[in-house]
């Protein structure tokens, strides 16, 4: 079976944002109108270069794209919304790159978007003892008493996650949550459930975030600046298996960024920089550890120690991550694919982790299905 | 014992030594697991006469157990706890238990019992499955 290293080199070139935010009136229109003009200047092409889209968003219902990609210019290009809960826009990030690494595209758009807007799971017809008290950060709250019990653990430790994302958000403008707090801060917050404070639960409201993803031929033709041009060398996607028990995320990650790691021909501890999927505190430790970062148990004494700060052994969550940076569903996996770019290209300014090389994002969506996307300075 | 109806009749039954079942099925492949469904089997895929019913003993251990502080969803009030258990039978199940603000740690071994509850209808009493830690 062939995967993406196997196929022609695909770049990233643009990226954009609107920034995430709470919920507005605002039409979610305006946020990816936003997003795509940004990505498309920053790579310094036109509309008209783009040969195919793709937009992921969970919760904007049926057919939301071309409502607003027509206001760049109707084309009349391919255009396919991709839903895959909260990994939506890494799937969307995914599907462009493999549409420009097989020779069907030059050129794709990866948007991200999604507006606060409530959408109920269709039941599967399968009920549990009490599946209306397990939200997701109960789930979580769960596998943060596990996990401690298991490594001996205190909730203040894992408290430590949120205090480094805050911080790292407090440097993003685009970020929901823009600032810095104390571990009194996040251990004081609003109770949620278990250990869990509000601090460290990530905020769910609306935003977008595009990139464009190019071939090599594009870049000349086009006249796209190389030099900050990113390779993607590596895309792997996989869903839940039985028997992984309550902490399936994690096997789930750690099957996936092992196959994303194998197709760079990378190991863990090469990363420079990685963006997970930590909408609760716990699961960058849980992610850490299934990325190879450290060995199980270990994240927390790496931590404190800082070598997942900016300017540590990896920088985590340099966007701020789903706790600060904020979790609007769609935007969040392609967001942090416009961060890891950013953080490559040395352009992340006051959060800029230096020499950074090799980042990897890597998402989770409810299912579960896991990304994990591979992205090199060449 | 006879009480209340049960308000998930489908999913667990009253045991004669006062641990509750747990309606659960087996494959031919070996795998069990809990609810009961027809839809396929997990592990290998095998549907129809493949499956079939099997009781599971309200016996397991605590994996993870929770305080919940804020509930987002309605009809339930916070606090109260929830937990996941092992089942001693094999599969692994989310529950709520007895305790409120007191959740036995992972390790401890618990049984399932039926406690009434308040049902939908105004002055309507239930029994729904908890899990207490075992004396």
């Amino acid at each position: 079976m062939k995967t993406l290293s196997d196929l022609r080199p695909v770049y990233v070139v643009g990226v954009g944002w609107h920034p995430y935010r709470y919920a507005t009136e605002e039409p979610y229109v305006t946020l990816g109108l936003t997003a795509v003009r940004q990505a498309l200047a920053d790579a310094g092409v036109e509309w008209p270069s783009m040969d195919a889209a793709f937009v992921g968003t969970a919760l904007l219902g049926m057919a939301s794209g071309r409502p607003m990609l027509r206001h760049l210019g109707a084309t009349g290009l391919p255009l396919v919304h991709v839903e895959n809960a909260s990994a939506s826009g890494s799937a969307a990030f995914r599907a462009a790159c493999l549409e420009v690494a097989c020779g069907l595209a030059d050129t794709a758009l990866a948007l991200g978007i999604d507006k606060a807007i409530p959408r109920p799971r269709t039941s599967s017809g399968l009920g549990g003892l009490a599946e209306d008290a397990f939200v997701a950060f109960t789930h979580f709250a769960l596998l943060t008493n596990e996990y401690a019990a298991r490594n001996g653990v205190a909730p203040e430790d894992v408290a430590l996650v949120a205090v480094k994302n805050h911080g790292n958000g407090a440097l993003n403008p685009n970020a929901q949550r823009q600032k810095a707090r104390t571990l009194d801060e996040v251990l004081g917050g609003k109770p949620i459930s278990g250990t869990l404070t509000s601090l460290q639960c990530c905020p769910v409201g609306e935003g977008a975030a595009s990139v464009i993803v190019c071939s090599e031929d594009a870049i000349q033709r086009l006249g796209i600046d190389p030099g900050r041009a990113i390779r993607v060398t590596a895309s792997a996607v996989g869903s839940e298996t039985p028997g992984a028990g309550n902490d399936a995320d994690a096997a789930l990650t750690r099957t996936v960024i092992g196959r994303a790691l194998a197709q760079a021909q990378r190991k863990g501890t090469e990363l420079d920089v990685l963006e997970v999927h930590d909408a609760f505190t716990i699961e960058e430790l849980l992610y850490a550890e299934a990325a190879g970062l450290c060995g199980e148990g270990q994240a927390i004494h790496l931590l404190k120690e800082g070598a997942f700060h900016l300017g540590g052994q990896c920088a985590i969550s340099p966007s701020g991550g789903l706790i600060a940076m904020g979790h609007p569903i769609g935007p969040t996996g392609v967001g942090q694919v416009g961060e890891v770019v950013t953080q490559l290209r040395g352009e992340a300014g006051a959060r800029q982790h230096k020499g950074a090389r090799i980042g990897m994002a890597h998402m989770v969506g409810l299912g579960s299905v896991a990304y994990a996307h591979v992205l090199e300075r060449p | 014992m006879d009480g209340p109806q049960l308000l998930k009749p489908a999913l667990y039954a009253q045991g004669d030594d006062g641990v509750a079942w747990l309606n659960g099925g087996a494959c031919a492949c070996g795998h069990v697991f809990f609810p009961l469904q027809d839809f396929g089997c997990e592990m290998c895929g095998g549907f129809g006469v493949d499956l079939t019913p099997q009781r599971l003993k309200g016996l397991g251990r605590i994996v993870a157990s929770a305080t919940v502080h804020l509930h987002a969803g309605k009809g339930r009030e916070a606090p109260f706890d929830v937990g996941v258990v092992k089942l001693d039978d094999g599969p692994v199940v989310r529950t709520l238990l007895t305790s409120v603000g007191d959740a036995p740690a992972p390790g401890q071994a618990v049984r399932a019992v039926l406690v009434e509850v308040d049902g939908k209808e105004p002055g309507q009493r239930v029994r729904d499955l908890r899990f207490e830690v075992q004396a």
